[in-house]
């Protein structure tokens, strides 16, 4: 069938990503039969790990940019970012299928997953989480469905969906606003136990803002990858105009953060050497300073490989806040009642075989579907 | 109790959750009770706390001992009369001074050099508080602390109780523990109180239940004596153990003696026992004269051979006999033994267990399951004497029967050998009554009714028989044990126990909570013995005109033609009348001493009248602080005669090879030797493993951290068991240097949990050494030495 | 009328009946344990483990202490875990007890994560794996009898009764005997008040209670945020549509050109 063949399929890349997505399979299907202790190292002092952490906090903020570039688009009517929209939604759908699997396959029960859908509990966020997250695949779904639709030849859906496309973009930012937020707010009940360095009564924001952070990066992020190896030409405007977000967004989060640091712990606190300190400034001077102090440069901005550089700060800067937030920041008042966590191979092997899932899945989508289509139009 | 604000002191080596909830805790080094409690009643004479009245008028302190007689502190440790040969006393100066007409002399004053009062003072006066922290290691504060507290009960209206088991009773001294706190419980008129007495908590549920009914080598049921082969006569018999008085006002109620040991016989033998053959007396088994066939007696002589067989019938001697290696090796010398047991045991599974040769063991054990108590019906009687009956709430699983049913099987097939090959004296069992129940048509009972067994404990008329002008019918139910008569027209399978079944019914079950005194007697829940009296001795509880010490607690009170409240001890009216004249209608408060008064000086004993401090067999100080007597001089020692001695019952003292002082105990979340807590789960999942517990500082010098896996050894053996490094137990200062002390629970077996993580019994570690008058083994003072693995 | 418990920690012995009453009666297993030098076994709440005694040991003017702590559930008036839970799985009943119905549950341990005295525990063992936690022996209850732990105590540790009769109990043994009890129930704010309470002579700081617990009722802090959804909502909606109508006659005003 018709497909990109500038792109080469079996690159050594992807097999290792193809072979590591087979292993994590094996062990989902040992964690199924087999229960989570056998493959995770969680606890009852523990009950969150790496999953949660990487996978459902951290693969939910990846996906951020598909809302930020449709609402862009389509609603702000940004047509300049018109070539990445298709590519930034795929990702975001690829980002939630992998959010979506992977709480299912956290969950002690998965067969109930469905459970909240009719079980309604409108005082859980857990509850708002969940709905959200199934609303906006599906919507996502919608949102990248024309591609399909024109790959097979259905112009009658493919026109469809185009009419309704706006409204459907807009309850898709909505959602995201909504629960990536709704990520933060579950830690609002943690109230004593997440250290200070990281709980306040704002953490729903500071999550919607370090998610923007990181989707404006991701997109850009993909870009310059699909740039590289997707032969997609990237188009330095659409990075720099990325970058400059990124850095908007950056300081923002910058301001509350240090604001919330000085009402909680106190500036000072994050000097004293304790564990959450160190991390807490791992993550900021990483994910925060650094990029806004090499984004606040022209120079850095308009080149694509400090660019690139600078999107991987954020992204590890973000992933570490989850982290932090989800396990190094309750771990103190655990580890005093003897109980530790670090995960297991096998619970790094699944995380590892979901974002090659994401990648690889976005590689063949790239190859066989229309994903960038001014690139194909052009020249 | 606390909560209406009463104190609660705790006594003990080590601090332990009894401690942890009461008012004031004092350390003790083991085996000094007698130093501590002596301390206590110098502290009460010096300091007048005593009951003056009390003491008078119910207490032996104003006779006059024999001048001859002779205290330890004049005669090197010992009393007058000490024969070191036989390690036994003579006792002849050990009596009272009477006069023409036989009567005790007495000096009201109590300042006749030779009244009671005076020797105990002069006895106790050695007993300064230097002296004992010096021998107990117990800070000088707290001894003053307890003495002060506990001795404001001296007062009329303020009274305490002791609640003391086997840290004072397993001791080389054991009953002198128990003397000397009776002896100041006396002095402060705490006897016959509510609220007061010494109080043995009796351990398994009904051990005093299998007490009164004859537990003991040397006793019948009742508390009759076991005759000895001396005793060739019923008659010899009844007189050497009727006690007589001459004393005026004594109602020596033991002068019934005969009626209560016909009244057993007749219950033993029925029909067969009759007037012309001494109803049956020489049927009962008797034992040699100066006989001693307690625990550690049967057990040495099994260890020497000589015996074939040994039902261990409730019992797992494996892990709870003192010596347990001496044990184990003894039952290997059996022919045979019966395990009657819930589940097996060390002891049935002794041919197993380590350092064993099966190959070489020629005992044929058998295994009897039985029914729990739960599946099946009966009494058990509890420390306070209440016989409370017990239904049967569920079947016995698979195989297991009631104890009853083995009797019932045993009985009848050994009656019908002797009925078929005869056999040496088979009379006393041909002879035995057995009318459990329904009987099949060679007059085997089918299945025991223990209701049956019940009456006949109660005692039936065996013919029509009129008293004070009532007929009581042949075949009926004595109503009390006043009506049991020593002519054979009674039967009594238990005197004490007479009024507990009766034509009314089963007294036992009983289960009105009406409480009509507000004294919590509840005198219609279960049955109490003697005739339900709740509280004994309690016509010590009021003064000479029969009104209470204690107004806001009467126990009795005389109304003026009759006593109310309690069931009174004998319903003869107070000593004196209003007039302030003596009545002579009345008895004095202790009716069981042929004195009619409680013994401050107590002749009775083998050890001595007066309780005196002599370090355990296995001590850690060169010598006893207070005299140069060093063991209980009475005790019988296993290890002496070189050519009659064993090396299983070697014992050392003051030895820097077991430098530290040991004792054993319970733990609430096991039961005894463990058979049946070992099997659940719940209970090992709390108490997995045997533990040494030792203090901080003793942890410190050895080396030791909580939880190190430890070898503890005595002269005898050793075990493994985990170290609980605490705060609870603190080294002492014994006369000068420092001993450590340690102990460990006694709950732990080879057998279960079978992976052996729970380690063996430590009695392992204990001596074959006993009290010198009950021979209990000194199971809570040794040596030992600790290594960490 | 929600029941309540008052936990006078005077009166415990450390005996442990009510740790196995209470495996007993909720037919809980047991662990296999060691012995580490502190009575305290097993060594922590877990799935099979509802109630557990706590041995401490302290040293008071010179002279050795032993504390005796009893850990369950609290059974809060208003419980974090169940307003977390995403499908009610655990419910706070009206007699009181919060009760969990594993047929709802999805596993997702926010529970766990939420309840401020860790005490839901969790079957990490099982492929099937529930939640597990101190039931207040509901079923009992409702039955009118006492829970099983509360039966087995031989000196009367728990008082049980109405939360309001609770209450006032345990004041009534504070005035009874000034000086005795620390002033402070424990439970009667902590979380905005739980059903069972704790009374004690020591500190409860030095009992290692969690002095940090915040005397507001903790759903509140989730809730605040998600009653502004709605609002968020509109916002959204609005400023979306807005701002894509202006657009949208921007783009038809260029047309016209
Ligand atoms: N849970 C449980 N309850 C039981 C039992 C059981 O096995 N488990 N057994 C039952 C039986 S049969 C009995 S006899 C009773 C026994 O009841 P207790 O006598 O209370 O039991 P023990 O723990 O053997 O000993 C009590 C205390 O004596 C202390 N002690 C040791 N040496 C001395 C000493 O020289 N002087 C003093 N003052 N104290 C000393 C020990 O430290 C220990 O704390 O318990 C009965 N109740
Ligand atoms: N070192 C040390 N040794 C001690 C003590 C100590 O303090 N320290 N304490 C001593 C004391 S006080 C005592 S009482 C003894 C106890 O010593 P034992 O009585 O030998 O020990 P138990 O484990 O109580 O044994 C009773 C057995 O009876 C079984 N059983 C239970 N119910 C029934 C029943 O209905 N019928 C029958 N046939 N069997 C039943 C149980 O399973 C158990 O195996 O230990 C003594 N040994
Ligand atoms: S204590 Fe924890 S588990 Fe219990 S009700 Fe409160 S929040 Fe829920
Ligand atoms: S684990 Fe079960 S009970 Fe706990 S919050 Fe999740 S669904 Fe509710
Ligand atoms: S209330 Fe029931 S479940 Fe809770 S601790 Fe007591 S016995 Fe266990
Ligand atoms: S049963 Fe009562 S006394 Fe025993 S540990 Fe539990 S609460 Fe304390
Ligand atoms: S302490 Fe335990 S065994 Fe003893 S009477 Fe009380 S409940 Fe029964
Ligand atoms: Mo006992």
């Amino acid at each position: 069938m018709e497909s990109n063949n500038k792109i080469k399929m079996w690159t050594p890349a992807t097999t290792i990503m193809v072979l590591i997505m087979a292993l994590g399979l094996v062990l989902i299907f040992y964690r199924l039969i087999s229960g989570l202790g056998a493959v995770t190292n969680l606890n009852d002092r523990f009950p969150w790990g790496l999953w949660i952490g990487i996978d459902v906090l951290g693969g939910v903020a990846m996906a951020a940019g598909g809302f930020l570039v449709a609402g862009a688009v389509y609603i702000l009517n940004m047509k300049k970012y018109k070539p990445i929209a298709r590519a930034a939604i795929l990702n975001a759908f690829f980002g939630y299928l992998l959010a979506a699997t992977a709480i299912t396959l956290d969950i002690g029960l998965p067969w109930n997953i469905w459970h909240p859908i009719v079980m309604w509990q409108i005082h859980s966020v857990m509850w708002v989480v969940a709905i959200h997250v199934v609303l906006y695949t599906s919507t996502l779904a919608t949102e990248s469905s024309p591609m399909f639709f024109e790959k097979f030849g259905m112009e009658k859906a493919a026109r469809f969906i185009g009419k309704i496309l706006i409204p459907v973009v807009l309850f898709g930012v909505l959602l995201s606003v909504l629960h990536q937020s709704s990520l933060g707010a579950v830690y609002l009940i943690a109230t004593r136990k997440l250290s200070s360095f990281w709980y306040n009564s704002q953490i729903p924001t500071l999550f919607l803002l370090s998610a923007i952070m990181m989707g404006l990066s991701m997109v850009s992020f993909e870009t310059i990858l699909s740039d590289k190896f997707l032969n997609h030409k990237a188009d330095p405007g659409i990075l720099s105009g990325l970058a400059r977000g990124t850095l908007i967004a950056a300081i923002v989060f910058f301001i509350a953060k240090i604001w919330f640091l000085a009402k909680g712990p106190g500036i000072s606190a994050v000097f004293n050497g304790t564990m959450e300190a160190n991390m807490y400034l791992l993550e900021m001077i990483v994910g925060v300073i650094g990029p806004i102090i090499l984004l606040s440069m022209k120079t850095i901005r308009e080149s694509m490989k400090s660019v690139f550089f600078v999107d991987i700060l954020v992204i590890s800067g973000v992933l570490l806040n989850r982290l932090n937030v989800s396990i190094f920041g309750v771990y103190r008042d655990q580890a005093a009642t003897g109980f530790s966590y670090f995960p297991t191979w096998m619970e790094f092997v699944v995380t590892f075989a979901f974002i090659s899932f994401a990648i690889v899945g976005f590689k063949v989508s790239v190859k066989y579907l229309n994903v960038f289509p001014e690139a194909k139009t052009e020249h | 109790a606390k909560d209406n604000g009463s104190k609660l002191i705790s006594v003990d080596p080590r601090f332990t959750r009894t401690s942890a909830k009461a008012d004031i805790f004092a350390a003790l080094r083991s085996g000094t009770d007698i130093a501590f409690i002596g301390g206590m009643i110098n502290h009460i004479l010096e300091n007048n706390k005593y009951h003056e009245e009390y003491v008078r008028l119910y207490t032996n302190a104003t006779f006059l001992v024999d001048p001859d007689f002779k205290l330890p502190g004049e005669a090197d440790g010992v009393f007058s009369g000490y024969n070191p040969k036989t390690r036994t006393y003579d006792k002849s100066t050990w009596k009272f001074q009477t006069d023409a007409a036989g009567v005790v002399k007495k000096d009201p004053s109590m300042k006749n050099p030779n009244c009671v009062f005076q020797l105990l003072k002069k006895q106790y006066s050695r007993y300064t508080l230097e002296k004992v922290s010096e021998i107990t290691g117990t800070p000088r504060e707290d001894l003053v602390n307890v003495y002060d507290t506990y001795s404001s009960t001296g007062k009329p209206d303020r009274v305490g109780t002791i609640m003391y088991a086997m840290g004072w009773t397993q001791h080389t001294v054991g009953t002198q523990n128990i003397r000397a706190m009776a002896i100041a419980q006396l002095l402060l008129g705490n006897i016959g109180m509510a609220g007061g007495g010494v109080n043995a908590l009796r351990g398994e549920s009904n051990v005093q239940g299998s007490t009164d009914h004859c537990l003991l080598f040397h006793i019948l049921p009742g508390y009759l004596k076991t005759p000895r082969a001396s005793d060739t006569t019923l008659k010899d018999y009844n007189e050497k153990y009727t006690p007589t008085t001459k004393e005026p006002r004594s109602a020596n109620w033991w002068g019934n003696y005969p009626k209560y040991s016909i009244s057993l016989l007749k219950a033993f033998y029925g029909e067969n026992a009759t007037a012309m053959n001494d109803f049956g007396y020489s049927w009962l088994p008797k034992l040699d004269d100066g006989q001693n066939a307690s625990w550690l007696m049967i057990f040495d002589q099994m260890f020497r051979g000589k015996f074939k067989g040994f039902f261990a019938w409730g019992q797992n001697p494996a892990c709870s006999g003192a010596n347990a290696n001496k044990t184990r090796k003894a039952l290997a010398k059996l022919d045979w033994m019966v395990n009657v047991n819930l589940f097996d045991s060390e002891t049935g599974s002794f041919w197993k267990g380590p350092d064993m040769n099966a190959a070489e063991i020629q005992t044929e054990v058998f295994q009897l399951p039985c029914a729990a108590s739960v599946e099946k019906e009966g009494s058990i009687t509890n420390s306070g004497r209440w016989a409370q009956w017990r239904y049967k709430a569920a079947e016995p699983p698979g195989e297991a029967k009631p104890d009853a049913w083995m009797m019932n099987e045993l009985y009848w097939r050994v009656r019908k050998l002797y009925e078929k090959d005869g056999g040496s004296f088979p009379e006393p069992v041909l002879n035995l009554d057995w009318n459990y129940g329904k009987k099949d048509e060679d007059g085997k009972v089918i299945e025991v009714d223990i209701h049956e067994v019940a009456k006949e404990i109660n005692g039936y008329f065996l013919e029509d028989k009129e008293i004070k002008g009532t007929v009581y019918k042949k075949g009926t139910l004595v109503p009390s044990f006043a009506f049991l008569q020593d002519d054979g027209s009674t039967s009594s399978g238990n005197w004490l126990y007479c009024a507990s079944y009766t034509e009314k019914g089963n007294m036992m079950a009983r289960r009105s909570k009406d409480d009509p005194t507000g004294m919590g007697f509840y005198p219609e829940w279960s049955w109490c013995w003697p005739v339900n009296r709740r509280i004994i001795y309690n016509r010590a509880s009021v003064d000479a005109y029969g009104n209470p010490w204690n107004p806001y607690k009467p126990v009795i009170k005389w109304t003026g033609e009759k006593w109310v409240g309690d069931v009174p001890d004998g319903g003869w009216p107070p000593l004196k009348n209003p007039d302030g004249s003596d009545n002579p209608k009345s008895m004095k408060a202790f009716i069981m001493k042929p004195s009619g008064v409680a013994h401050i000086f107590g002749p009775g004993l083998s050890d001595g009248p007066f309780p005196e401090h002599y370090e355990p067999l296995e001590c850690p100080i060169q010598e006893n602080p207070l005299s140069k007597q060093y063991n209980n001089p009475t005790i019988k020692l296993f290890y002496s005669d070189p050519n009659s001695a064993v090396p299983e019952d070697i014992f050392v003292s003051c030895d820097i090879r077991y430098p530290y002082v040991a004792t054993t105990y319970r733990v609430s979340e096991h039961w005894q030797t463990g058979v049946m807590t070992r099997h659940m789960p719940w209970q090992l999942e709390m108490m997995p493993q045997i533990f040494i517990e030792l203090s901080e500082e003793l942890g410190a010098e050895k080396g030791i951290k909580n939880g190190d896996k430890v070898k503890v050894s005595s002269a005898r053996g050793n075990l493994w068991a985990i170290a609980v490094v605490t705060k609870r137990f603190k080294p002492f200062k014994v006369a000068g240097s420092t001993i450590h002390q340690v102990g460990l629970p006694w709950c732990y077996g080879w057998e279960y949990p079978e992976d052996g993580s729970g380690g063996d019994s430590s009695n392992i570690l204990t001596p074959t050494i006993g009290d010198a008058n009950t021979m209990i083994p000194e199971t809570k003072t040794f040596l030992v030495n600790i290594e960490k693995m | 009328m929600a029941k309540g418990v008052l936990i006078d920690l005077t009166r415990c012995i450390g005996c442990r009946g009510c740790q196995v009453a209470c495996k007993e009666w909720n037919e809980r297993s047991a662990m296999d344990t060691k012995l580490d030098g502190n009575f305290t076994n097993p060594k922590e709440l877990n799935y099979a483990t509802y109630k557990l005694i706590e041995y401490r040991e302290r040293e008071f003017y010179g002279k050795p202490a032993w504390d005796f702590v009893m850990h369950n559930c609290f059974h809060c008036n208003d419980p974090a875990c169940a307003s977390v839970c995403p499908v009610s799985a655990l419910k706070k009943t009206e007699a009181g007890p919060v009760v969990y119905r594993f047929d709802r549950c999805i596993g997702c341990r926010y529970c766990m994560l939420a309840c401020p005295f860790y005490i839901p525990k969790y079957e990490w063992h099982k492929a099937v794996p529930w939640v597990q936690k101190c039931t207040f022996c509901s079923e009992r209850i409702e039955n009118g009898v006492k829970p099983a732990c509360i039966k087995a105590c031989p000196t009367g540790t728990m008082f049980y009764g109405e939360r309001e009769d609770v209450l006032s109990e345990a004041r009534k043994r504070m005035s009874d005997s000034p000086g005795k009890y620390v002033d402070h129930i424990y439970g009667e704010k902590e979380a905005g008040g739980t059903s069972w309470m704790y009374i004690s002579s020591v500190p409860f700081k030095e009992l290692g209670f969690n002095m940090d617990i915040p005397a507001m009722e903790l759903p509140d802090l989730t809730w605040k945020y998600i009653s502004k959804i709605p609002a968020v909502i509109g916002v959204v909606l609005v400023a979306g549509g807005v701002s894509w109508a202006i657009t949208r006659r921007n783009k038809n005003a260029g047309k016209e050109e």
